[in-house]
C-alpha cells in the first residue's frame, strides 16, 4: 500500500502533494481540541498496524486501519494518517518523503470518505448495528485505497485495470479483518461511551 | 475507547512487525554485472525483468530475474548502469552502479587482463601467485556465492524493525499530539 519513490511520474507526486497538503490543512482545522488525543491514538494505532505485515501468498499485506480513523476523525484523519506515514517513511524507509504526498492521500481520502459516509449509520440505532455499518465502513476505505493505489499507478503509466486487480486481491484478506476489527471497535465504544461518535460529530460539523 | 481499539488490534496481530521494503544492489562480477533483488523480509524476486538504461534513458537491454532474485547484465558501454525493475503494486527496484566501475569491467583492469597460460607460454609475465585467470575466476566466483548468504543477511538486518524503533515511533506520535494540543489549549486561553 505504500508506494515507493520512483514509481509515479512527476505530475502524479506533485498533484498528491497538492492534494494532500489541502486536506492537511482543511483536517488540521476541524482537529478541535476534544479530537487531539484521538487522532494521536489513532495515528499511534495506523502507525503500528501498517508495521505488521501478513505473508499471504507470494506477496505480504498489512493492515491500515484508515477506516476507523475516518469514522472516528473525519477529516482530521488527513493530518493523524500524515504523521503516521511520515514517520514510517523516516524510521523504516516504507514509501518514501517524494511520494509521501500521494501515500497520504490514497489512504486518508478514503478514511474520510468512510467517515462521511458511514460516520452517521454507527452513531444511529442499536451499536449491534453500529457495528455492521462500522465493518462495512472498515471495508470500504480499504478497497477505495486500492481503488486509488491502481489509479496512481495508473496515471503514471500503468495499466489501471491489471493494477487495480493486483492491489484489489491482495488485500481482500485485509479487507476482511480491518472490517472485522473496525466493527468489534465501534461496537466496544458503542457499547462503553456511546457518546464518542456523538460528540465528536458535533464537534466535527 | 481507542485505547482498547488499539490493544485489541495489536491482540488480533500475533506476527512480528515485518518491513516490505524492496531492496537492489549491484557489483562487478567479473566480465559482467551481477545484482540482486528482493524484498526486506528476505523473499526475492523472481522472474521479474530488469531494464538497463544508460543516464541519458537510452535502454541498454534487459535481463531476468532468477529464482534467486539474482540477474546477471553483460555491459557493452562503460556508462553509468541504472537497473530498474518494475515488481508491480507500486513497488520499483531501483540499483545503480557507477561508470568507473562498469568502465573496470570493460577495460579489464591489469590484474584481470594478466596472460592465462602460466603453463603454456613460460615468456609471458607469472601471473599474480601463479594462478591462471580461470582459476582467478573460479576463486573469485567461489567467493562471491560464499559471501551471498551473508550480503542478504546484512541487508535484511539492515532493514529489521526493531521493537525500540516502533517505540520511538510511538513516542514522536505521542509528542507531535501533546504538541497540538499544548498548541490548541494556549490558543483557547487566549481566546
Amino acid at each position: 500500500m505504500h508506494i515507493v519513490d520512483g514509481a509515479l511520474s512527476n505530475p502524479v507526486v506533485i498533484g498528491g502533494a497538492v492534494l494532500a497538503a489541502g486536506g492537511i490543512a482543511y483536517g488540521l482545522r476541524s482537529l478541535t481540541m476534544e479530537r487531539i488525543p484521538a487522532a494521536g491514538v489513532l495515528s499511534a494505532s495506523f502507525f503500528v498496524a501498517s508495521l505488521v505485515h501478513v505473508p499471504i501468498g507470494p506477496s505480504s499485506v498489512h493492515l491500515i486501519m484508515n477506516g476507523l480513523a475516518g469514522l472516528v476523525l473525519g477529516w482530521a484523519a488527513f493530518p493523524a494518517l500524515f504523521v503516521g506515514l511520515l514517520l514510517q517513511a523516516v524510521f523504516f524507509g516504507f514509501g518514501g518523503l517524494t511520494v509521501l504526498g500521494v501515500n497520504t492521500l490514497n489512504i486518508a481520502l478514503p478514511a474520510v470518505l468512510a467517515g462521511l459516509l458511514f460516520g452517521r449509520l454507527i452513531s444511529r440505532g442499536t451499536p449491534l448495528t453500529g457495528a455492521v455499518w462500522g465493518a462495512v465502513g472498515g471495508t470500504f476505505s480499504i478497497a477505495a485505497t486500492t481503488g486509488l493505489v491502481a489509479l496512481s499507478l495508473a496515471l503514471s503509466g500503468d495499466a489501471f485495470i491489471p493494477a487495480a486487480k493486483l492491489v484489489f486481491i491482495a488485500h481482500i484478506p485485509v479487507m476482511i479483518i480491518e472490517g472485522l476489527l473496525t466493527g468489534f471497535a465501534v461496537l466496544l465504544a458503542r457499547k462503553v461511551k456511546p457518546d464518542l461518535f456523538h460528540a465528536l460529530q458535533r464537534s466535527a460539523a | 475507547m481507542k485505547r482498547l481499539a488499539l490493544i485489541a488490534a495489536l491482540l488480533a496481530l500475533p506476527l512480528p512487525a515485518q518491513a516490505h521494503k524492496v531492496i537492489a544492489a549491484v557489483f562487478p562480477s567479473g566480465s559482467s554485472i551481477e545484482g540482486e533483488i528482493g524484498f526486506s523480509n528476505g523473499d526475492m524476486a523472481v522472474g521479474e525483468e530488469v531494464i538497463v538504461t544508460a543516464p541519458d534513458g537510452t535502454e541498454l537491454g534487459r535481463t531476468v530475474t532468477d529464482a534467486d532474485g539474482f540477474f546477471v547484465f553483460t555491459p557493452e558501454k562503460p556508462v553509468e548502469h541504472r537497473f530498474r525493475a518494475d515488481l508491480g503494486a507500486g513497488h520499483v527496484a531501483e540499483a545503480t552502479l557507477p561508470a568507473e566501475e562498469v568502465a573496470a569491467i570493460l577495460g579489464k583492469p591489469v590484474i584481470e587482463a594478466a596472460p592465462p597460460a602460466v603453463a603454456t607460454d613460460a615468456s609471458e609475465p607469472v601471473a599474480v601467485a601463479g594462478l591462471t585467470a580461470e582459476e582467478r575466476d573460479f576463486i573469485a566466483e567461489t567467493v562471491r556465492d560464499e559471501i551471498r548468504p551473508l550480503r542478504r543477511e546484512i541487508a535484511a538486518y539492515k532493514e529489521k524493525n526493531d521493537f525500540q524503533t516502533i517505540l520511538g515511533g510511538l513516542g514522536y506520535i505521542l509528542g507531535l499530539f501533546g504538541l497540538a494540543f499544548y498548541i490548541a489549549a494556549r490558543r483557547k486561553m487566549a481566546a
